[in-house]
C-alpha cells in the first residue's frame, strides 16, 4: 500500500520545477546578459578594453539561446503557462494561489523577455557593422537615420535589461524566494515550499506525460 | 540631461547616434529605487 505523502521522507516530498534543459538555458542566458552588460557599460564608465569581440560573440550566443527557447516553448511546451492573463490578476488581487508561475513571475518574464528580444533583434542587425571571420562589415546596409533608430532601440533595451536584471537578482536573493533560486540550480523544491504560492490542484510539480505538467 | 546622442555629419546634418548614456545612471538608479522601495514595503508588511 502506498504511504501518504506526509509520511514519506524529505527526499520523496521534492517536486521538479525546472527541467535540466530549462536550467541550462537560464544560466547560459544569465551569463550572456551579464557579459553583454559588462562589455557595453564598463567602457562607458571609463574602463577601456577591446569590448567589441566579447560583445558580438556573446550576443550571438544569447541570440542562439533565445531562438532555442522560443522554438522549444512555442512548439513543444504549453507557452500559456507563463503568459500573464486576466485570471492571474484576479487571483493575485484575491490572494489566491497561482499555478506554476505567479503573476509577478509572469510579468517579469514578459517584460525582461521583450527587452531581450528587442536587444537581440537590433543586435543581429548591428552585426552588419562588425568585421568577423564569418562576414565582412557592411555599414551601408541601412541609411544613417535608420541606423540611429536601431541604436536607440538597442540602447533602450539594454538600459531596461539593466534595471530588470537588478530587480530579478534582488528577488532571487530574498530569503522567502530562496526556494525558487534553489529550484533554478538543482531543479527541485519541496511540496511545502511550492504550496505557499502555488495551488497543488493547478500545479504540483512537473511530471512527464502529465497534460498539466506546466500548470496553467 | 539628453535622451539621445546626436552628431552632425560631413554636410552639417544632425544624425541620430543612439540613446544618451546620461540615462545609464538613471536606469541603475531606478533599479536601486525599486529594490529600496520593495525592502521598505516588505518590512512594513511584516510588522
Amino acid at each position: 500500500m502506498a504511504l501518504p505523502a506526509q509520511t514519506l521522507s524529505g527526499q520523496a516530498s521534492l517536486i521538479t520545477r525546472h527541467a535540466p534543459i530549462d536550467r541550462v538555458f537560464h544560466w547560459i542566458t544569465a551569463l550572456a546578459v551579464l557579459l553583454l552588460m559588462a562589455s557595453a557599460f564598463l567602457p562607458i564608465l571609463g574602463l577601456k578594453f577591446s569590448w567589441v569581440p566579447l560583445h558580438w560573440i556573446t550576443g550571438v550566443v544569447l541570440t542562439a539561446a533565445v531562438l532555442f527557447h522560443a522554438i522549444r516553448s512555442t512548439l513543444f511546451r504549453r507557452m500559456k503557462c507563463v503568459v500573464p492573463r486576466p485570471r492571474d490578476l484576479r487571483d493575485f488581487t484575491q490572494g489566491k494561489r497561482a499555478a506554476k508561475y505567479t503573476l509577478p513571475q509572469k510579468l517579469m518574464h514578459a517584460v525582461l523577455g521583450l527587452a531581450v528580444l528587442l536587444a537581440t533583434a537590433t543586435g543581429i542587425v548591428m552585426l552588419a557593422k562588425v568585421d568577423t571571420p564569418l562576414w565582412k562589415r557592411d555599414p551601408y546596409l541601412l541609411d544613417a537615420s535608420t541606423w540611429g533608430i536601431v541604436y536607440v532601440l538597442h540602447g533602450a533595451a539594454a538600459l531596461a535589461i539593466l534595471t530588470l536584471t537588478m530587480a530579478h537578482i534582488y528577488f532571487s536573493l530574498l530569503p522567502e524566494k530562496r526556494a525558487y533560486l534553489r529550484s533554478m540550480i538543482g531543479g527541485q523544491m519541496t511540496r511545502e515550499e511550492a504550496a505557499v504560492h502555488h495551488d497543488p490542484a493547478r500545479w504540483s510539480g512537473n511530471r512527464k506525460g502529465d497534460p498539466r505538467e506546466n500548470g496553467t | 540631461m539628453d535622451i539621445f546622442r546626436i552628431t552632425r555629419n560631413a554636410w552639417g546634418q544632425e544624425t541620430l547616434e543612439g540613446i544618451s548614456w546620461d540615462l545609464l545612471p538613471v536606469a541603475f538608479g531606478l533599479g536601486v529605487a525599486f529594490i529600496v522601495g520593495h525592502l521598505i514595503w516588505r518590512s512594513l508588511r511584516k510588522r
